[in-house]
């Protein structure tokens, strides 16, 4: 881990413009808040025990899946993180279905780690996703929909694929779906978590839905196959929500 | 949920503790030769046996248990009697337990000498039959009252309660788990049978003061700390229960920087605690027995684990 922060760093060095990291909240640039000094060291029975478990662990764990060209962050109103976990859901769902899903949404409390710069190893992918939550398809009103960027806005944004607006005093302006105006009166399909579906995250709208899917596909492994399939994952931004 | 920097501002005063003089010993003992019971604490450690990755969006660096493990070293080597409990959620949540099925967290924690955990709700992730095998690497009980697991696997390896004598101060604890139906699939918890906690924390309550003679009673619950709704919790518990001295709380992942105080229905106050989850923090109240006089002194305080990135 230190070491590929160290590498990145470097390649910021080298690269003129770079903001990657700069911009972003570095694990190094927090170190200096640490000033209490009694962390404990690791118990030397206890840390050779684990040792000896690891290298099965590795086995598993090691395994390359992608390879990471710069730091993926969450954020708002979009991000290059929010954008890549949005479009896995809906492609994912599209081709599970055989048809064109409108919108993905999943929220980053979802997630528990960031992407950084190197090699993505399946360890890491499996505490980037660490739950046992399944892909759902959900039919909803035009409305509802605009009832959904608007929760959306008023956190400031959030992962979302499928459709663009902007933000104005917390609400959501020029609604797109599928750089189509937001039809109030169609019903468009929203491919999200079951977790999510269930009220597990914070857009309510969610759960007013008129038709429910259930698939048979581990979000997990979504994000195993989808980073797989990539091979390189570059950080990107499109203007889906602006401020 | 805390942020990260309210965690690091609440973690500052780690070192400081805080005095509790609520609680009564209800008969005097061999005060002389005992002058306190130290208890640690963790609850849904969650498969976190590494440190959180310098990548985690919350407590990169923090927690580890050959980390946790050298901070109970320190505290033994400095008290005597030291009790070290889980709230259970020992399994789920990385890589580990994707390949160990929790076989290694049990195998360290009884390297580490922990006294009893109870059983979460993740202990059910790989069915009766996976916690079974894994719990064959528990040299401690793993305690449950209110589940009936008569006639599965879980049976050989599931008490509901245990006693430890400190030099004739006896410590009386017991497990309650949390309700299985919407919150574990039915194909994993099998048979086993989930019992109304607030009855069995009285019937356990009440065995261990009466017939074991208990000057103490610790509760491991999975219950969670508190919910809107009707469902039993933690603070429901404590207002409904008598005889019950610390509650030992998890699920919630709910980080209390001080034990929430509820006087129980014998009048007496009912000690509630929770260190949030993933192995972050220790907890540690302290029994000060060297008064001779009822009531004695408490103190609590919580160790920050790991390093902060």
């Amino acid at each position: 881990m230190i070491n590929r922060y160290s590498l990145a760093v470097a390649f910021c060095l080298l690269i003129a413009g770079c903001t990657g990291l700069s911009s972003s909240k570095s694990p190094q640039n927090e170190s200096k808040e640490t000033a209490e000094g009694i962390y404990p060291e690791p118990d030397m029975m206890i840390a050779s025990a684990l040792e000896e478990y690891r290298l099965s662990l590795k086995s598993v764990t090691g395994e390359k899946i992608a390879m990471v060209t710069d730091t993926l962050q969450f954020g708002k109103p979009e991000s290059p993180l929010g954008n890549l976990v949005a479009d896995a859901l809906r492609f994912r769902a599209g081709s599970e279905l055989g048809q064109f899903v409108n919108i993905g949404i999943i929220g980053e409390i979802s997630f528990r780690i960031f992407l950084t710069p190197g090699e993505l190893t399946r360890g890491e992918v499996m505490e980037f996703m660490p739950y046992d939550n399944n892909l759902v398809v959900l039919s909803l009103t035009g409305n509802k929909i605009a009832e959904l960027a608007n929760q959306i806005a008023a956190q400031g944004g959030g992962p979302i694929s499928g459709m663009r607006f902007s933000i104005a005093d917390g609400q959501a302006r020029g609604i797109l779906v599928n750089s189509q105006v937001l039809d109030v009166n169609k019903t468009y399909t929203v491919a999200t978590s079951n977790w999510v579906a269930n009220g597990g995250d914070r857009y309510p709208a969610l759960w007013q839905y008129t038709d429910r899917i259930d698939l048979d596909v581990n979000i997990r492994q979504l994000y195993l196959d989808y980073f797989k399939s990539r091979r390189e994952i570059d950080p990107v931004t499109d203007g889906r929500i602006r401020r | 949920m805390i942020t990260r920097k309210e965690f690091l501002k609440k973690s500052a005063w780690l070192a400081a503790g805080s005095a509790l003089p609520l609680l009564g010993a209800n008969k005097l003992f061999a005060a002389s030769s005992l002058a306190g019971i130290t208890i640690l604490y963790t609850n849904d450690t969650h498969a976190r046996l590494d440190p959180f990755p310098d990548n985690a969006v919350e407590f990169a660096g923090l927690g580890g248990i050959a980390r946790r493990a050298s901070m109970v070293n320190k505290i033994r080597s400095q008290e005597k009697n030291v009790l070290l409990l889980d709230a259970g959620d020992v399994f789920q949540g990385t890589p580990w337990f994707d390949v160990y099925g929790g076989s290694v967290d049990l195998e360290l924690m009884t390297k580490m000498n922990y006294d009893a955990m109870a059983i979460g709700n993740h202990e059910f992730d790989r069915g009766t039959e996976g916690f079974a095998e894994a719990a064959q690497k528990a040299g401690f009980p793993i305690l449950a009252s209110n589940y009936q697991v008569k006639d599965t696997p879980m049976n050989p390896f599931v008490q509901r309660l245990l006693v430890k004598e400190f030099n004739g101060f006896r410590v009386g604890i017991f497990g309650l788990g949390i309700q299985l139906d919407g919150v574990v699939p039915r194909d994993l918890y099998g048979d086993v049978r989930y019992r109304d906690p607030v009855a069995w924390a009285r019937g356990m309550s009440n065995s261990l003061r009466r017939y074991h003679h208990c000057d103490y009673v610790i509760c491991l619950s999975h219950l969670g700390y508190r919910y809107s709704d009707e469902r039993i919790d933690d603070l429901k518990l404590a207002g409904q229960v008598g005889g019950i001295d610390l509650i030992i709380g998890g699920h919630t992942h709910t980080f209390l920087d001080n034990p929430v105080s509820v006087t129980n229905p014998d009048g007496k106050q009912t000690l509630i605690t929770q260190m949030g989850h993933g192995g972050v923090r220790l907890g540690r109240i302290d029994l000060n027995l060297s008064e001779r006089n009822s009531p004695f002194g408490v103190n609590s305080r919580f160790y920050t684990i790991g390093k902060e990135i």
